[in-house]
């Protein structure tokens, strides 16, 4: 029981780490139809911001003040995902899915060459706040504060996104233009705003996310690639853009890996792969039905 | 007459839209047979599942004798069908003469087996010079090394159209090959089909829109509608029936 | 018409005239240099292979280091745990290793997938290879597999002595110019023709009766035969197999050299790896500025020159000096050359 348990924890950690990453992949491809392999990227420039404030602040800090370091991560990658969607996303439109696709690497990898740039090549490291520096014991399962912290705000993120696409004005227009962007253009939306809002926001998200992240992290430049493959795998299973599905998926890949290893403690990271592979051929667009061709 | 294909009830739906409703489709030896019907009868349903481009739900479709319901369409093209499609596919970034290069190459490769050999990259001599024939026969010489895809309309449904004559078919498929057409165009296609049809002796099944295309060309009609067909036979005994003159004919 | 045998020619006399580059570089310049003209000259072929598929067949892979990875480790495993077996046999298993990789996921991939789901199933398989070498034993986990002998050739009266880094260096151009240009062949062969159909119209081709999902897969077999060759051929070259090239980043760089270089040209990815290494070199004192460079770089190709170096070039003679005639097969068409790749269902 005991370890069924801290399996099943521990799956959800690993959904919910994941889930905060791919948030903003999933919104960014259900709008713009863009895989962007930046967001890696992005989240990891969002994980150094938040560690040079923490730092700038004196290091081991009380958890309003480490989580003002997430938001200002956010605000700041909030901020370059506006000069990207200006820079590149628009002209993104009328160019081939592969070489989109090349052009988000590209900017990835601008990204790992800038972090490389200021922050060096060292390993970095912060310790998180005293608060979820401890563990909490529930039975004879132990639980590190931390993790818990991190699966509460992956379902906060969570139901906030899904309230704000549901009930918020702005979200329902984002609905329409993601259902059809001719149409919205025909009725006179602001496609652009549309667009240039979901870009922010997918953004903001990654640099959230960095934030949160970041003291169970080693910073490295590699931080990108590392979270990235894990949502994407969430994404295309959740049926690209769907913020539900992606969830779902999250939640259904942390389990199999933390199972998977639970039982082959060898091979960490390699189950989620093998379940991916596996559920996608058997049905190709995702969990959550609708068949994307983006 | 021998039949060359033959199709037992066949059914077909996308979802919860039943399209063919045990259809029942025969096809003789030589025949131009010509399927009509008002917008969303089925035509081009019945036309992708004879050609194997769609797999039907139930049902049986025989090809000269033998069973090719379970084939895809590249096998069932082996057996003898060429078809071509309602906007003409060909590869837009190759000139018309390698469009032809590429279909008489797989033909030949599907005979003999094509081997490869370092003395035989480039296409063998048999196989230009029958390029070069069937650009003439179809009136392209005018397109020489033009990518295709700038050709003109009527350009391009005749690549489309030599393209498949390469393949030595018996059976010649045509959806709709007058579509988008202007009347001139119309009368030079429908010229263009019987002189092939003549000189290559084949059975052809065609969908159409056009009456004066379909009373150029067919010496058999099908009538379609809502999935169902409600009159097969000869185009005057067609144009007499009439629950015909009801659904169809009625309507111009 | 086009001139075939004229096609032939040019395209032999350009394999020999880098043939002839690369062979010159030993004279002039240090032995640093040399090395990295050495994989430069791997990277060249690796790229080539990666662009057969992408421009040829039509399908984006993002995992191409598993077929680099797995020619590499067959290599180093012949040669160190069975040293007694020959050279080419190495070169040969290695190959095979990477030809059966591409055919087992290659099976996979294909039967659903295409597009971008295609690219990303790639990736995951070429994580999983990744994960999997870092964690067997038998291929020295994360540390690799070091000290791979350079071979000594017995050709019954001549004895060949590849145990120098030159000599090899001289093996390796040798090698890669056979490889890249059985590949341009093979490119240009009846069954390359077709697979090029297929990336236009796969519906037409299939109705012209071919089977399409076979000649995909064969363009996903020779492509990563020949990634693993080059990475068989490279290992003897750096003694070491480790599995650094496995990891996902090497499978980008193919799309890198080919996006540099011009994807609508079959030499494209060669001057982009020539690129790509002068780059390296060049920013090697700074951290973080070669990719700095290589990015910007790649962002200014694919959002304003997509035809890539070759294809700028290209244009700049044809205003120059109107249309070449009998180049259509070369050209670089930037608005189709990776073909529509979504799904097409």
């Amino acid at each position: 029981m005991y370890d069924v348990g801290m399996t099943v924890f521990n799956g959800l950690a690993w959904a919910m780490a994941t889930f905060l990453v791919a948030a903003g992949l999933t919104l960014i491809f259900g709008i713009l139809h863009i895989l962007n392999f930046a967001h890696g990227g992005f989240f990891m420039i969002g994980a150094y911001v938040s560690y040079t404030v923490m730092i700038a602040l004196g290091g081991a800090l009380p958890l309003w003040l480490y989580l003002i370091g997430a938001m200002v991560a956010g605000v700041v990658v909030g901020l370059l995902g506006w000069a990207v969607d200006m820079l590149v996303f628009r002209r993104l439109r009328d160019v081939d899915d592969a070489y989109s696709l090349i052009a988000t690497y590209a900017l990835l990898l601008l990204c790992g060459g800038v972090v490389q740039l200021i922050w060096g090549l060292n390993y970095l490291g912060v310790m998180p706040p005293p608060v979820l520096n401890s563990v909490i014991f529930l039975g004879d399962m132990f639980m590190p504060t931390y993790t818990i912290f991190i699966i509460l705000c992956g379902v906060l993120v969570y139901v906030g996104l899904e309230l704000f696409i549901a009930k918020s004005q702005t979200g329902r227009l984002i609905r329409v233009v993601a259902a059809d962007p001719w149409m919205a253009q025909l009725l006179g939306l602001n496609v652009k705003r549309i667009y240039l809002f979901t870009v922010i926001l997918s953004f903001a998200l990654a640099g959230l996310a960095g934030g949160l992240l970041m003291p169970n992290q080693s910073l490295s430049p590699e931080l990108g690639g590392i979270f990235l493959l894990q949502a994407f795998g969430v994404i295309i299973l959740g049926g690209m853009g769907s913020i539900r599905g992606a969830f779902l998926a999250a939640i259904v890949l942390g389990l199999i890996e933390s199972f998977g290893v639970y039982f082959f403690p060898q091979y960490p990271g390699i189950f989620f792969l093998l379940a991916l592979a596996i559920i996608l051929l058997i049905k190709p667009e995702g969990i959550m039905g609708r068949e994307q061709t983006a | 007459m021998t039949q060359i294909m033959q199709a037992r009830a066949m059914c077909k739906s996308y979802g919860p839209v039943r399209v063919l409703e045990n259809v029942d489709f025969e096809l003789d030896e030589g025949e131009a047979h010509v399927v009509i019907g008002p917008n969303g009868a089925g035509k081009t349903t019945l036309f992708r599942c004879l050609s194997g481009e769609t797999r039907i739900d139930s049902g049986t479709i025989t090809l000269s004798g033998s069973d090719v319901t379970a084939l895809e369409g590249w096998q069932r093209v082996k057996s003898g069908i060429g078809r071509s499609f309602q906007v003409a596919r060909i590869f837009g970034g190759m000139s018309a003469f390698e469009n032809l290069i590429i279909a008489i190459e797989t033909r030949e490769r599907n005979k003999n087996g094509l081997r490869f050999s370092l003395r035989h990259l480039a296409p063998r001599k048999a196989v230009l010079e029958e390029a070069e024939r069937l650009i003439g026969e179809l009136g392209l010489e005018h397109t020489s090394d033009d990518a295709a895809e700038n050709l003109s309309h009527g350009d391009k449904k005749r690549l489309e159209l030599a393209m498949s004559l390469a393949l030595k078919p018996k059976l010649l498929m045509l959806d709709e090959p007058t579509a988008g057409m202007s009347p001139s165009d119309r009368a030079e296609a429908v010229r263009l089909i019987s002189q092939v049809r003549d000189t290559y002796g084949l059975t052809l099944l065609l969908t159409e829109h056009d009456m004066e295309v379909v009373f150029g060309l067919a010496t058999r009609l099908t009538v379609l509608h809502q999935g169902v067909i409600i009159a097969s036979g000869q185009p005057e005994e067609v144009r007499a029936d009439s629950r015909v003159r009801e659904v169809y004919l009625g309507q111009h | 018409m086009i001139d075939y045998r004229a096609r032939f020619r040019i395209n032999l006399a350009i394999a020999l005239c880098g043939l002839a580059v690369f062979a010159i570089v030993p004279f002039v310049a240090n032995s640093g240099l040399v090395f990295l003209a050495g994989l430069v000259a791997i990277n060249i072929v690796f790229g080539l292979c990666w662009n057969f598929l992408f421009s040829g067949a039509g399908l984006l892979s993002f995992g191409h280091a598993m077929f680099f990875a797995a020619g590499a480790y067959g290599m180093a495993v012949v040669s160190l745990r069975m040293p007694e077996l020959p050279f080419f046999l190495g070169l040969a298993f290695g190959s095979a290793c990477g030809a059966l990789i591409a055919m087992i996921f290659g099976y996979i991939a294909l039967r659903r997938a295409s597009g971008v789901y295609f690219a990303v199933l790639t990736l995951a398989f070429s994580e999983l290879i990744h994960i999997y070498i870092t964690k067997t034993t038998f291929l020295g986990r994360n540390d690799g597999l070091v000290g791979i002998p350079r071979p000594t050739i017995d050709l019954g009266p001549w004895v060949l002595d590849l145990t120098s880094a030159t000599s090899y260096y001289y093996f390796i151009i040798v090698a890669m110019t056979i490889a890249a240009f059985a590949l341009w062949c093979f490119q240009n062969s009846p069954a390359g023709r077709l697979i090029q159909a297929i990336r236009q119209d796969p519906l037409r081709t299939a109705f012209l009766g071919a089977g399409i999902r076979g000649w995909q897969l064969t363009a996903f077999v020779v492509s990563g035969t020949i990634a693993a060759f080059c990475g068989a051929v490279m290992v003897p070259f750096t003694q070491i197999a480790s599995p650094e090239i496995a990891v996902w980043t090497v499978s980008t760089q193919p799309i890198l050299f080919t996006l540099l270089g011009g994807a609508g040209h079959f030499w494209g990815p060669a001057v982009g790896a020539i690129l790509f290494g002068a780059i390296a070199y060049g920013t090697r004192a700074m951290q973080g500025l070669s990719d700095i460079t290589v990015s910007v770089l790649l962002l200014t190709v694919v959002l304003l020159i997509p035809g890539g170096l070759l294809g700028l070039w290209q244009r700049r003679r044809r205003k120059a000096g109107g249309r070449q005639p009998g180049q259509a097969g070369d050209d670089a068409r930037p608005g189709t050359a990776a073909g529509k790749v979504e799904a097409r269902q």
